[in-house]
């Protein structure tokens, strides 16, 4: 793990912004894509970007310890507003101090509105202009989250960055639905600036709305801009849209965003997708993904992810990744995780560790190659080990739209060919 | 290893017609070197040349066996002190592995228990912040035994397959916290439960295993009675049961090479039949010591069997028992003159949402502090006032409440790691009392504090297998 400051030598920011509780400085820019590595310094700590957020729903990282997220150089983690506002609720994380006190982490915070949960998690939202109606899974009755209250419950919670009260429609939803929800995410985002009680220890940012349509996702971030917010989300992504709309509304998004402030965009980790949006000018991103698929038993390495509890793992005492620099891989053999995979809670942690140091690993990479002006070599040699030959249609579009074109021979003689897939189903090994 | 036999050129050293010297020193400088370098660097394979030529055959397999046997003897050592035959004694167990380092281990202690080798919910870097945890682990082949032909595999010990660093290997055959057994033994193996049905455990086959998994100690298979009122069981089962455990630990003796053997003493609660195994065991002098393993039985009865057999044993050998974690039964044990039991409690204490409070001395409070109490809730006090853990040392009960209400796994990570600490700091007080020579007090002072049922509800583990992070567990605090 790198404990020493990766920018050191980076003395003077390229562009900047100053927030009351945040300072963003952009310290290098790739020359030919629009990736950039930043500082970020928050209330509670300084994050360099491009960074992966792990998310810790309750207040917690499944079975890792705050000790170990700090080993394993978590700059920024997640909690979620609507789990941590029914348990343990605001009055106790009031009383505690804040989410950071509570749970005994010194470092960076960023909460959700609450709002994406009331639709994925509740059959029965009903979002009028006041707010998500919902029935109360604890007690059944109905309940009504609106900006106001989200605001209140995340300024309990206390996180570096709250997130906005937005409308969330599901990526798939067409139609004068959308536009609604961006209008009306836009008058709650309003509400919720009024509401904001800390705005000098916290940060609100507001989420670009519009669904796939690439007039309102323009008006969204264009009324954002208007608010001079301390940073920007790109949100109503990751819903199972075709990549190839995806790709198009992040690169949308980050042309219209300023560029002296920070872009987060919302449920991504997916390693390609990080290589790829990092391209395109993200400089934040979050999923559960890598810790819920260490619960399964799937270890993440760069050419895809191993299922430990295939019996081909059997016999093979080499590490995850012998590049790995985790205290999982520099012990522990893929044959002894094989004996206890999904039986053991240690184990499951054990490859919890593993899974969050590879996203760690891949973001420093990203930040180092950005800093050294070689992000698109970076980027050819990701693709390469990562899909060979065919890359998904999606990625060699969106490469090509920043002046990647992995069609066309490198000096090293590689070059891909696209393939109709959103994803590569087996990994590249 | 194939070495072509040829004559050996003139050494200066040795210009006597008659080269038996020759002949030795070249077996000995062999042995010297792959000891220190090991099998695979050539240069070692000159003196090995030297000697199959100048060496009778039969001069070189009596040197073998020899040698393997003294190794045997040397790897695992156990000095005490005391000489009376029943009573709380200190020792010291010591672990020889020649080139590959040596252990120290103060006795009365406990082994750590572990599932498929790993301690329980504690990944190693988490493990390492319990200081002065002691260096023994506890691994059970039964968590292996869904593994066809674990030993075949290559690797070069268990305890480097697992990861156990330095750590003194003691390998059983079950896991002590399961008592609820259905799978029977028969003349010829040992029936295990597992997940993949009923698995056979054949002693001889069971020898070569553990000469491939290479433990420092192997507890011998035995034929046990999972009963918990064996007064109902025929008195004909019990004394096969008997029978069986002494020819298994036979086979066993004759089939495990290097690493120490543990012989369980059987016989339930029929007293001739304990003298039986007794009687039978003490003929056995290449045993290193012995296990008192009857879970299946009602403490009372665990200690009463305790009781009757251990005095007739002879004393200067190694005595664990099994069914004797809870800090009470513990203490019971120690006092009558084990010197190894195993940390499964403080798992049950972490599976039970509890944080351990208890001290030798008695606390000002209760043994156990129940996390999941509503009380909790709003309490940022550590888990136990003073305690010094890493757990405690950063964390508030109120956080492990939520961490619990939310069926974080996390709950069982800060619990296990305090309690753990506690288990640890148990057994530092146990051998500071031995030793200002002051245990029987201390012990008749604990037992008067606690009462009689301080410790009762946990004693059981295997009755509560669900973890607090399931939902049965929730539903039954909620």
């Amino acid at each position: 793990m790198t404990k020493t400051d990766e920018f050191a030598h980076l003395d003077t920011p390229l562009e900047s912004s100053v927030s009351p509780a945040l300072k963003f400085e952009v310290l290098a820019k790739c020359s030919t894509t629009k990736a950039r590595a930043s500082r970020m310094h928050l209330p509670h700590y300084t994050a360099h970007t491009p960074m992966f957020m792990p998310v810790g729903t309750m207040g917690t990282i499944k079975g890792i310890t705050p000790g170990q997220l700090e080993t394993l150089d978590c700059h920024v983690i997640l909690g979620n507003t609507y789990h941590l506002g029914s348990q343990p609720g605001p009055e106790l994380l009031e009383k505690a101090g804040g989410l950071h006190k509570f749970m005994a982490w010194d470092r960076g915070l960023l909460t959700d509105s609450g709002g994406f949960q009331m639709v994925s998690l509740l059959k029965l939202a009903n979002i009028t202009e006041e707010g998500v109606e919902f029935e109360n899974p604890h007690n059944g009755k109905m309940m009504m989250l609106t900006p106001e209250m989200s605001i209140g419950l995340q300024n309990s919670i206390g996180a570096d960055i709250m997130m906005q009260l937005d409308d969330v429609v599901s990526s798939l939803t067409t139609g004068p639905r959308v536009e609604e929800a961006m209008w009306r995410s836009l008058r709650w985002l309003d509400r919720g600036i009024k509401a904001h009680k800390r705005p000098s220890e916290q940060n609100l940012f507001p989420i670009v709305q519009g669904g796939l349509d690439e007039r309102l996702r323009t008006i969204s971030a264009q009324e954002l801009i208007k608010r001079e917010s301390p940073g920007y989300a790109i949100g109503g992504l990751s819903g199972g849209e075709a990549k190839g709309s995806f790709w198009r509304m992040v690169n949308l998004s980050t042309d219209i965003l300023p560029t002296n402030k920070p872009r987060y965009c919302m449920g991504v980790g997916y390693a390609e997708d990080l290589v790829v949006c990092s391209a395109l000018g993200v400089d934040m991103y979050d999923c559960v993904f890598p810790t819920r698929t260490a619960r399964f038993g799937n270890a993440l390495v760069r050419t895809g992810s191993l299922a430990l509890r295939q019996g081909k793992y059997r016999d093979d005492f080499t590490p995850i990744d012998s590049e790995c620099d985790c205290s999982t891989c520099k012990q522990f053999t893929r044959a002894y995780l094989y004996t206890s995979v999904t039986k053991e809670t240690t184990n499951c942690h054990l490859i919890t560790v593993h899974n969050i140091a590879f996203q760690m690993r891949l973001m420093r990479d990203i930040r180092t190659a950005i800093v050294e002006d070689r992000y698109p070599q970076f980027i050819r040699s990701f693709m390469k080990t990562r899909f060979g030959k065919t890359v998904p249609r999606w990625i060699v579009d969106a490469l090509q739209s920043v002046n990647v074109d992995l069609t066309v021979p490198d000096e090293t003689g590689y070059f891909a060919s696209a393939i109709d897939s959103d994803f590569q189903k087996e990994p590249n090994v | 290893m194939d070495v072509k036999i040829q004559t050996e050129p003139f050494d200066a050293r040795f210009p006597n017609v008659n080269q038996t010297k020759r002949c030795w020193q070249n077996y000995y400088d062999y042995s010297k070197c792959v000891a220190a370098k090991g099998e695979e660097f050539a240069p070692c394979r000159r003196f090995m040349k030297a000697y199959m030529t100048l060496c009778p055959n039969e001069w070189i397999e009596k040197w073998d066996v020899q040698k393997d046997e003294a190794v045997a003897k040397m790897r695992f050592h156990f000095e005490t002190a005391t000489t009376s035959k029943a009573g709380p004694r200190k020792g010291m167990i010591m672990i020889n592995r020649g080139v590959q380092g040596k252990l120290q281990v103060d006795t009365p202690s406990f082994l750590k228990y572990t599932r498929h080798g790993m301690q329980p919910h504690l990944v190693p870097e988490v493990a390492t912040g319990i200081n002065t945890l002691p260096p023994i682990t506890r691994i059970q082949i039964e968590d292996f035994l869904d593994e066809r032909d674990l030993e075949k595999r290559s690797f070069k010990s268990l305890r480097e397959f697992a990861r156990l660093g330095e750590d003194m290997v003691v390998l059983d055959t079950l896991d002590p916290t399961i008592i609820a057994r259905t799978a029977r033994s028969a003349e010829k193996h040992m029936g295990i439960d597992s997940e993949g049905g009923v698995r056979r455990l054949v002693p001889t086959a069971f020898a070569q295993a553990v000469n491939q998994l290479d433990p420092d100690v192997v507890v011998a298979p035995a034929d046990f009675v999972h009963d918990a009122q064996p007064s109902l069981t025929q008195g004909k089962r019990i004394s096969k049961s008997v029978a069986r455990s002494i020819r298994w630990l036979d086979d066993m003796l004759a089939g495990v090479a290097h690493a120490a053997v543990l012989a369980p003493v059987m016989g339930s609660l029929s007293p001739e039949l304990r003298a039986a195994s007794v009687q039978a065991l003490s003929t056995r002098s290449n045993i290193a010591g012995y296990v008192f393993s009857d879970v299946a039985l009602a403490p009372s009865d665990r200690l009463w069997a305790l009781q009757q057999s251990l005095p007739q044993l002879d004393a200067t050998k190694l005595r664990c028992m099994a069914g004797a974690s809870a800090p009470d039964m513990a203490l019971r044990a120690v006092l009558n003159g084990v010197d190894l039991v195993d940390s499964s409690y403080a798992y049950a204490v972490t599976e039970q949402g509890w944080a351990s409070a208890y001290t030798l001395k008695g606390a000002d409070m209760p043994a156990h502090v129940d996390l999941w109490a509503k009380s909790m809730a709003d309490d940022f006090g550590p888990l136990v006032a003073g305690c010094t853990c890493t757990t405690c040392s950063t964390h508030s009960r109120a956080y492990v409440h939520h961490l619990l209400n939310a069926h974080e796994m996390l709950a069982t990570v800060l619990l296990q790691a305090h309690n753990l600490y506690w288990y640890q700091h148990f057994f530092v007080q146990i051998r500071q009392s031995l030793s200002c020579g002051s245990l029987a007090e201390d012990a008749a002072a604990f037992f008067e504090h606690y009462g009689p049922s301080a410790f009762e509800e946990l004693d059981r583990v295997a009755e509560q297998t669900c973890s607090p992070t399931t939902k049965v567990q929730h539903q039954r605090h909620a």
